[in-house]
């Protein structure tokens, strides 16, 4: 198991040791700064629109809604930027014959690999937590909600990442994994906007909409931590690892 | 130590290998020979278990490399085509993180890394990054990453690659001094480096296995009846003409590289003994002007060019 550890702490330093770590960091936190900043300044307008001519003013909630549900959209782009290099790098130059002839299971690369890149990415969420936390400072937001979406976002990413990791472990050219994951989580992302028209109604149309991840990611954003939902991104992920793992096994017999 | 039985592998049309078996025996050091395209990488990735063969099997210390790899990985180093390295680390770094991963035991690993440099002379280099490295030394540090978990076998293709001379001896030191005590499998295209590290050389061209044996097998076997180089100091097409007509002589001909004046001839196995004498006398008796006969021994260069004709 400590291999597990050994294998994700070397990529995570070799992720912030390239450019890369550095660069996906700081295109990340840029984005969302000024995104969050045009929502506090759109926030504001309503508050004052509300408090002239009357009608409902909006809720901080519903400010920390729009903005993960923005994260969410920032998160096709991130995520895909992180995983692509997992395999796909390690196969062109041909680093990963050290793991392959190492006393290693695919399992544990497949594990260290996925540690790295939450790492990477939970370095990010917390760096942009300081947007809702700013909420806490100058007003009064409920906890819960904050601490249910960072959660929620934390397990979305996951399940992003695992996806990621799949695709990298199938193909040894970075730049199509990165396109490949982008569209696969662009299409998880609208899959619930697009189940009507696939599925024309009915039973299709509720499965679809499970596998979507809009759903339950809601019930996270609505501030609810809840056992179903919890073991959706959790079985999302350990399908897409388990997959990685039999990706990078069948090397082996190829 | 290593066994390698039938294994056999298609790339589309191509067949890479074809039912190539040999053994490495403990201790020993063996030479995979064989041209570029031949098959040496394709075997040895197979044999270290980072593809697959459609059929047949490799063995590493008594464990099957694709039922049990990792038993058999942990008694494993092994040194690819392309050295599988990561730039932006250190060279202790990388070399501590190998060891890592071959389960070096934690009291173990300091010594175990620092040994691993010495020996390679990279101890002055092991804080610069791996991929700032000259090619000669990032071999090195790929060599250093093969052996630093001292493991029983050691499989090495094209060690020597991209380092210079002084290297390549040094190197070439290194893996006789692991002799022994290690069982070495070394593939190359360089004969004279096989020649002198190996005990054993196994030839494969094409996907087969040509053939294997000690350097004198190979080279006493391979030279069927014995070939004479002759010198004569003129009319050397008379001379040809009366060696053709001798009982035993066989392929006579004027030798071209080395002037108008040497003649190479083959003596067949069972008139090898008297041979010399007769060619000896009848250029003396001939007036030929005799000023040289002697037995040309066979390189291994020749023994490779006739086996993989
Ligand atoms: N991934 C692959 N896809 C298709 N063909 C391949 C692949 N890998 C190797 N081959 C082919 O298999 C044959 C054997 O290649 P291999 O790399 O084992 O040769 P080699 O003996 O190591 O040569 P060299 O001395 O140049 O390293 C070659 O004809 C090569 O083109
Ligand atoms: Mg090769």
């Amino acid at each position: 198991m400590s291999v597990v550890f050994t294998i994700a702490k070397r990529d995570i330093k070799s992720y912030f040791a390239s450019p890369k770590g550095g660069a996906i960091l700081f295109f990340f936190l840029i984005l969302m700064g000024s995104f969050f900043q045009n929502f506090v300044v759109s926030y504001i307008e309503y508050e004052q629109r509300a408090s002239t001519m009357g009608g409902q003013a909006p809720t901080l909630e519903q400010l920390l809604r729009a903005f993960f549900y923005n994260l969410n959209f920032i998160l096709v782009l991130i995520v895909p930027a992180v995983t692509m290099a997992s395999f796909s790098e390690e196969k062109r130059n041909s680093s990963l014959r050290l793991l392959q002839t190492a006393p290693v299971k695919a399992i544990e690369i497949v594990l260290g690999k996925f540690i790295a890149t939450a790492g990477v990415m939970g370095i990010v969420l917390l760096a942009s937590s300081v947007y809702p936390l700013f909420l806490v400072k100058y007003g009064n937001p409920d906890g819960g909600v904050i601490i249910a979406s960072l959660l929620g976002m934390f397990l979305l990413m996951c399940s992003q990442l695992a996806f990621g990791l799949w695709i990298s472990s199938m193909t040894n050219n970075q730049f199509m994994a990165f396109l490949f994951t982008m569209f696969g989580l662009f299409l998880l992302l609208v899959l619930n906007w697009l189940a009507p028209s696939l599925s024309g109604g009915g039973v299709a149309e509720k499965i679809i909409k499970y596998i979507a991840s809009t759903d339950h990611l809601d019930v996270f954003l609505k501030g609810m931590i809840s056992v179903s939902n919890l073991a959706y991104f959790l079985c999302f992920t350990a399908l897409f690892l388990f997959l990685t793992n039999v990706s990078l096994d069948s090397e082996r017999w190829r | 130590m290593i066994e390698v039985k039938g294994l056999s592998k298609r790339y589309g049309q191509l067949k890479a290998l074809d039912d190539v078996s040999f053994t490495v025996e403990k201790g020993q050091i063996v030479g995979f020979l064989g041209a570029n395209g031949a098959g040496k990488t394709t075997t040895m990735d197979i044999l270290c278990g980072c593809s697959g063969a459609d059929s047949g099997s490799a063995v590493i210390a008594g464990y099957d490399i694709t039922e049990q790899p990792i038993e058999a990985k942990k008694r494993l180093g092994y040194l690819p085509d392309v050295p599988p390295l990561h730039g932006e680390m250190t060279v202790e770094d990388f070399v501590t993180y190998a060891a890592k991963l071959h389960k070096v035991p934690t009291n173990a690993l300091n010594t175990r890394v620092n040994d691993t440099l010495q020996r390679l002379s990279l101890f002055e280099v092991r804080n610069r990054l791996v991929g700032n490295l000259s090619k000669g030394f990032r071999q090195r540090v790929a060599m250093a990453q093969a052996i630093v978990h001292d493991p029983e076998v050691l499989v090495l293709d094209e060690p020597t690659e991209g380092l210079d001379p002084g290297q390549i001896v040094q190197i070439r030191e290194l893996i006789r001094s692991l002799g022994g005590k290690h069982t070495i499998l070394l593939s190359s295209h360089i004969l004279s480096e096989v020649q002198n590290t190996c005990d054993r050389i196994v030839i494969i061209n094409k996907g087969h296995i040509v053939t294997q044996g000690t350097y004198e097998e190979l080279t006493r076997d391979l030279s069927q009846g014995k070939v004479f180089r002759l010198r004569v100091a003129h009319s050397a097409k008379d001379a040809l003409s009366r060696l053709k007509g001798m009982p035993g002589i066989v392929h006579a001909k004027i030798e071209d590289d080395h002037g108008e004046d040497t003649i190479e001839f083959g003596v067949e196995k069972s008139a090898s003994e008297n041979a010399p004498e007769d060619v000896a006398r009848a250029v003396m008796d001939g007036g030929f002007g005799f000023r040289e006969l002697r037995q040309k021994t066979k390189s291994l260069e020749e023994v490779f060019f006739q086996v993989t004709k």
